[in-house]
Parts: structure tokens; sequence; C-alpha cells
């Protein structure tokens, strides 16, 4: 039963890391893209977590009551992942912000159709 | 948003019970789920909302630029002096076990400070992350 409940995890740890790439793949607009991207590390998070976690453990504090502890080190692991992902989305963010003053557009398409000369000067944002 | 009554109304008693979830995250941490990224965050979004809902220049006046630049700042600085505290107490740095009278004790009173240093750095970060995004406008022409 616990290794049937192992796998279910990486079932849906590869459900939600396709939805993400698909997300990224199929999308143009630059925001869906980073939202896709969110979703693909959501993915990797559950990969890291589903292990450490052992079914009817407890939090690592040593006690007389418990026996069974779950792992800490994938929790630790991955609070920093989510940091560093907030950090990573931070700057997705303004770069889609310069591409579309350049630009004047987040979709994608259109910013191919306009090449290697965009349309400078079409939408111009100041810091207030 | 200046128009909807209901809107404003409920926003301003939301934020009260967003902070003191906030709050209630960050002291729980100790016995179960929460901290001070979790808990910085949500007193941020908190923030976040009187600002979509009463405008930038509202929130900029409620919480300026200059303390959230302070927060980020002071976070890291009780971060690090909880550390350098433990070595003047004997200890190494971050040694939480020289804080208190009792092992126990000092590891109580060092978590609940190193975490209160996340929560002022991780609030202050969102904080200036949304200014700087939300402070671009365009200009017309």
């Amino acid at each position: 039963m616990f290794a049937g409940a192992d796998h279910l995890m990486y079932g849906i740890t590869i459900f939600i890391a396709m939805t993400g790439l698909y997300i990224v793949i199929a999308r143009g607009n630059l925001i869906k893209k980073l939202v896709g991207l969110g979703i693909f590390q959501t993915s990797v998070y559950l990969l890291y977590i589903a292990p450490g976690k052992l079914i009817g453990g407890t939090a690592p504090i040593i006690s007389e009551q418990f026996k069974v502890y779950s792992n800490p080190l994938p929790h630790v692991l991955i609070l920093t992942a989510i940091v560093v992902g907030v950090a990573t989305l931070a700057l997705g963010l303004a770069l889609v912000v310069r591409i579309r003053e350049a630009y004047g557009t987040i979709e994608e398409d259109e910013i191919l159709e306009q090449g290697e000369s965009p349309a400078a000067g079409t939408i111009t944002t100041t810091q207030v | 948003m200046k128009d909807y009554l209901v809107l404003r109304v409920v926003a301003k008693l939301m934020i009260v019970f967003m902070l003191l979830f906030a709050l209630y995250v960050q002291f729980h941490g100790d016995f179960g789920p929460g901290g001070g990224f979790q808990a910085g965050v949500i007193a941020a979004a908190s923030i976040i909302f009187y600002a979509i809902i009463y405008g930038l220049p509202a929130a900029r006046t409620a919480v300026p630029d200059w303390l959230v630049e302070t927060m980020i700042a002071l976070g890291v600085l009780i971060y690090a002096g909880v550390g350098v505290i433990g070595l003047i107490a004997g200890g190494n740095f971050l040694d939480y076990f020289v804080l208190g009278h009792d092992g126990v004790h000092g590891q109580h009173r060092g978590i609940f400070w190193v975490e209160i240093g996340v929560l002022v750095t991780v609030a202050g970060v969102m904080l200036k992350v949304f200014y700087l995004f939300a402070s671009r406008v365009r200009e017309e022409g």
C-alpha cells in the first residue's frame, strides 16, 4: 500500500510537470509562459517533498511518545527553492516589462513579426 | 477602485485579520507549519491588498519607501545579530544553546529572534518588488 502511495506521488508529479511544460510551449503570451514555469516548479517541489514524508511520522523533534520521524532535509531544500523561485519569477516579470516597453506587446508571435527592428517608443513607462 | 464603497469597507476589515493571521503563522512556527517566510509574505500581501483597493500612493504613505528599505536591511541585521550574541555569550556563531539559562530555553529564544529577522526582511523585499513593478506607469502619447 505504501509503495502504491509513492508511485501515486510520482504520477502526480509527472502530470503537473507536463501541464506546466505544455503551457510554456503552447501559449504565446509571456505572462502565461511564466505561469507555466511556476506550475512546472511546483512539480519539482512535490518530487522532493513526497519521499521525505513518512506516513505516520511526525516533525523531527525527539520525544518519548514518537518513534517515527519525517525527514526534514527535503523540506528545508524546497523552502530555499521556493525563495529562489520567487526571485526568478520577479526577474522574469521584469524582463516581460522591458520587452513590452521595447515591442509594445507581450505576445510572442507579434514580437517575432517585428524582428530585430522593434517599433521603439510605442510605449514608454517611467518610474514614479 | 475609489468608488467601490463595499470593497473599501471590507478591505479595511480584512487587512486587520490578514496581519493578525501573519502574526499567528509567525509565532505558531515553533510548534507547527509556519515561520518567518510565510508570515512575511502574508504581511506583505495585506499591504499589497491595501494598495490595490486604495491606490499605490495611499499604500506608500502608510508604508513609506524608507521604511521598506530599512526593513530589508534590519531583518538581516537581526539574523546576524543573533549569531554575534551567540559568539559573545561564549558559543559558536548562531549557537542557540548559550542564549538562555538552559539549552532548550536558549533554542526557543534563538529561533524566535531569527524568525523575526526573516519576517522583517521577507515582508520588506516583497513590498519593494511590488512597489517597483506597480510604480512603473505608462506615459500617454
